[in-house]
């Protein structure tokens, strides 16, 4: 008998379940860490949970070539833990690095802070294995750093959420630890935004992060008020860190911002701390939307989006990427009923804003009854498409993705 | 007919079919295919909507097509059929200096991008060495590289969202930024068999505020090859890192006076890039790396001027071989960088052993090998032979944990040997993505796929 729950040992444990669940017509809700469990909507059905959570080795770590191949179940801060012994890493930025697995993240394509400086986590994939929904275990790419053999079918199952297979095994490039790490902080009094953003964005020493933030004040560091901070962060030699300061103190001195605090150590921690408030929740009594676009617009989108929620009588915390235009809005009540009497107005004038705004967190009951994922992309008929054929009969995830795929 | 039809969609100027107008469109530039039943150039979106729909309805294949500087025959009509060039459209639409972004058609010549951005303070990074003449629409469709890849990834990094007119004539939309399925990802790379490309949004990356290139000559490619394995594993990546051996510098020298050494047994053209303070540490870092290998020669190219004489040289490598043989025949193969030495050593013996001269200029940093086998076509023995050493240095790539294409592709010339690499089922899954976006096979067919994987055989 099939039990509820699963967590196969081997590649090939997990085939022939998924193959017999497949078979028997029951739907299967794949797991890792469950840190992005509150992102997009909720699978319609699940009679057996597949957790990767104990596919757990890194294969191998060529240090020599700069790549490895890890498999889908292993934590983002144990996988960073392993290649730093070799001092390398892959620049995955996700919540919650603990419990997150590489497999869960990448299939949530979840996107990072520190993609305009590194790339994508997505581009640093060169190779991967998936288990089908009919329990056909498939390779793609390789363990070279440029290859066109072949469909790049690795970008297809990240950001797919489990419903076209099983993501087993991830092969990707590696980069050197940069030498030196710093955070700057700043207060960011709102009337000055505006500038900050457009100053920092034309930096000549791009910064790995930027980021403002408003509120979240038990999740990132900068005691602020009411004003908001900026968050930036280094990462380079110390020619390049002195540099960058320099430059970064003299640009925000033009805007109007008088005061930088340098953090020379933690700054990995600080970095980390910013990740968790992307989906902290405040229980039942809060729902984080994340709105993407691009650069130019995002402190108008940010300001926007805050002030429709302050409308519907919400609390907000904002955390905004200048660098990749990236928006979260946390919205939330002092308690649950409150919050659940208002969130659904709230979520229509948000949508109003950015209708493809995506909920990432959020515990709040009312949840299901809201569209998650926003309107559908544009090409959904295409991606409708792909999902028939690969798990033609609805077997992975059913529901969980985009437009109830 | 068909011929008629395309004629009232797009125009008889934009219809070509004179043999000797379709005999230039049954080659790229290395196979022969089938003569094309009519060349279409379409000037819009909607004009390729429409020929897609005519060839559909006539039962006319469709292959999109570049510059044709493809070297493994992705861009040929295998089974003739209707050829569409890209020449009309070939603008850049949008330039969004804020947000480092541009919107272009497919018909544009990489390397006017650079240029139309650079006084921006901008570029776009994917750099092929056929970036005077190839297009951005075919580079999207191999997902080309190039030497600057090394730091700033190839095609398919660098492609944001796609306009796409698919095998109905129906025109659909890809972007990084919206939820669902990546479809971007394997639409780059699909070599046309997917869908054909009418605009695309790409990343432009800011100019670096410096640059230097270093270039280091060995005695033998074993030495140069040890010592990029002695920059990569010591964590540096730099932004290119080239080798050329000594024949390839011999032919580079003689045709532009680049300033190679030519007494060397092979060169590392290595580029840095960032900021002056940062390059000064990197510059000595990387020069006793490579002493250490052996290098008997170390020089920094000071002016700018000097940079792209050595660039210039090494970009146009592919013809100076000209003057070494009449015909080369160019494989590219990856492999693991640190089994370069062995690969190389075993492109040697396999060339030796059938009396071809090869010369090898190449990515190394990135493992992408790219030797140029010696030969002259009106000599069928020779053209055997240099088939047989490909295949071998095929053979040897996917034999050090490599694969058989890095930029180029797989085309027609290399589907028979993508079963070294994959299995039936990894090849059945690919062909369903195929399934969805082509299920007639309409598409450039006889492409990437060997003969025989298909729905039929998946389902």
């Amino acid at each position: 008998m099939i039990a509820e729950r699963t967590a196969p040992k081997t590649v090939e444990e997990l085939a022939k379940t998924l193959a017999q669940c497949n078979d028997a017509g029951l739907a299967v809700t794949i797991e890792g860490g469950r840190t992005l469990h509150g992102m997009g909507s909720q699978p319609r059905r699940s009679d057996l949970v597949i957790s990767t959570t104990r596919l757990n080795e890194l294969l191998t770590h060529e240090y020599h070539d700069l790549t490895c191949s890890v498999r889908a179940g292993m934590t983002l801060a144990q996988l960073g833990e392993r290649l730093a012994q070799q001092g390398q890493f892959v620049p995955i930025d996700a919540p919650l690095r603990r419990k997150a697995t590489i497999g869960g993240t990448m299939a949530a394509g979840w996107l990072g802070p520190r993609r305009h400086f590194y790339g994508r986590s997505r581009d640093f994939a060169i190779g991967s294995q998936v288990v089908l929904a009919d329990g056909t275990i498939a390779n793609a790419g390789g363990m070279v750093v440029k290859n066109v053999s072949g469909y790049d079918m690795s970008k297809l199952y990240i950001g797919s959420f489990g419903t076209l297979g099983v993501i087993t095994q991830l092969n990707f490039k590696t980069l050197p630890v940069p030498q030196h790490r710093r955070v700057l902080i700043a207060r960011l009094p709102e009337r000055s935004r505006d500038r900050v953003v457009t100053q920092i964005a034309a930096l000549a020493v791009v910064p790995a992060a930027a980021c403002c933030v408003e509120g979240f004040r038990k999740n990132i560091e900068g005691e602020d008020g009411i004003d908001g901070r900026l968050f930036l962060l280094l990462e380079g030699s110390q020619a390049l860190l002195d540099r960058a300061t320099r430059d970064i103190r003299s640009a925000l001195g033009r805007a109007g911002v008088p005061e930088t605090i340098i953090l020379d150590s933690g700054a990995p921690e600080s970095l980390e701390r910013l990740l968790d408030a992307q989906i902290a929740t405040l229980g039942e009594r809060s729902m984080t939307y994340r709105s993407l676009g691009m650069p130019e617009t995002v402190e108008s989108r940010a300001r926007e989006l805050r002030d429709a929620a302050n409308r519907r009588e919400l609390f907000t915390d904002v955390l905004f990427d200048i660098m990749n235009g990236d928006v979260f809005v946390r919205v939330s009540e002092r308690d649950s009923r409150a919050f659940a009497e208002k969130i659904e107005n709230c979520d229509d004038e948000l949508r109003a804003i950015d209708p493809r705004s995506v909920i990432v967190a959020g515990d709040a009951p009312i949840r299901a009854s809201l569209n998650a994922w926003g309107a559908p992309p544009e090409s959904i008929a295409k991606m409708r498409g792909v999902k028939e054929r690969f798990d033609p009969k609805g077997t992975l995830n059913p529901g969980r993705f985009v437009d109830g795929i | 007919m068909v011929v008629q039809r395309l004629i009232d969609a797009l125009g008889a100027d934009a219809v070509k079919t004179q043999r000797e107008d379709l005999s230039v469109y049954a080659f790229d530039a290395y196979s022969e295919g089938q003569l094309p039943t009519a060349v279409v150039q379409p000037s819009s979106t909607r004009d390729v909507a429409a020929a897609v729909k005519i060839a559909k309805d006539c039962g006319e294949p469709i292959v999109a097509r570049g510059s044709g500087t493809g070297l493994c025959g992705g861009a040929v009509p295998a089974q003739g059929g209707i050829v569409f060039s890209f020449a009309r459209m070939n603008r850049v639409l949008e330039v969004d200096v804020r947000n480092r972004r541009a919107r272009v058609q497919p018909g544009l010549i990489n390397l006017d991008l650079s240029r139309a951005v650079a006084g921006a303070g901008l570029f776009y990074a994917p750099d092929p060495s056929s970036q005077k003449i190839s297009t951005i629409g075919g580079n999207i469709g191999t997902n080309a590289g190039g030497p600057h890849c090394l730091s700033y990834g190839t095609t398919v990094n660098h492609v944001l969202g796609l306009e796409v007119v698919d095998e109905n004539g129906e025109v659909f939309h890809t972007s990084l930024e919206e939820n669902g399925y990546d479809l971007t990802g394997p639409l780059v790379g699909s070599e046309g068999t997917l869908g054909i490309t009418c605009s695309a949004w790409v990343r432009l990356m800011k100019t670096p505020e410096a640059v230097r290139v270093w270039l280091a000559g060995f005695s033998d490619v074993d030495s140069a090859s040890a010592a990029v394995s002695a920059i990569i594993g010591a964590g540096i990546v730099p932004t290119a890192l080239e080798m050329l051996d000594r024949l390839a510098l011999q032919a580079v020298e003689a045709a532009f006076h680049s300033g190679y050494p030519t007494d060397a047994g092979a060169v590392l053209l290595i580029e840095g890039a960032g900021f002056e303070d940062d390059l000064n540490a990197y510059e000595s870092e990387i020069a006793v790396l490579v002493r250490e290998c052996g290098a008997l020669s170390w020089r920094s190219a000071r002016s700018e001027q000097e940079r792209e004489a050595l660039w210039a040289g090494r970009k146009g490598a592919l013809g100076a071989t000209g003057r070494i043989a009449p015909n080369y025949y160019i494989q590219d193969v990856v492999v693991p960088r640190t089994k370069l030495p062995n690969a190389l050593r075993a492109v040697e013996a396999a060339c030796d052993a059938r009396d071809i001269k090869v010369a090898n200029v190449f990515h190394a940093g990135d493992g992408n090998l790219h030797p140029l086998l010696m030969y002259d076509r009106s000599d069928k023995k020779q053209v055997g032979a240099v088939i047989d050493a490909g295949n071998e240095i095929l053979q040897v790539a996917v034999d050090l944990g490599g694969t058989i294409s890095g930029e180029h592709g797989i085309g027609y010339e290399k589907r028979g040997t993508l079963t070294r690499i994959f299995t039936t089922e990894d090849l059945a899954t690919m062909a369903r993505v195929r399934d969805v976006f082509d299920p007639k096979r309409r598409l450039n067919p006889e492409k990437i796929f060997p003969a025989g994987v298909g729905c039929a055989e998946v389902r």
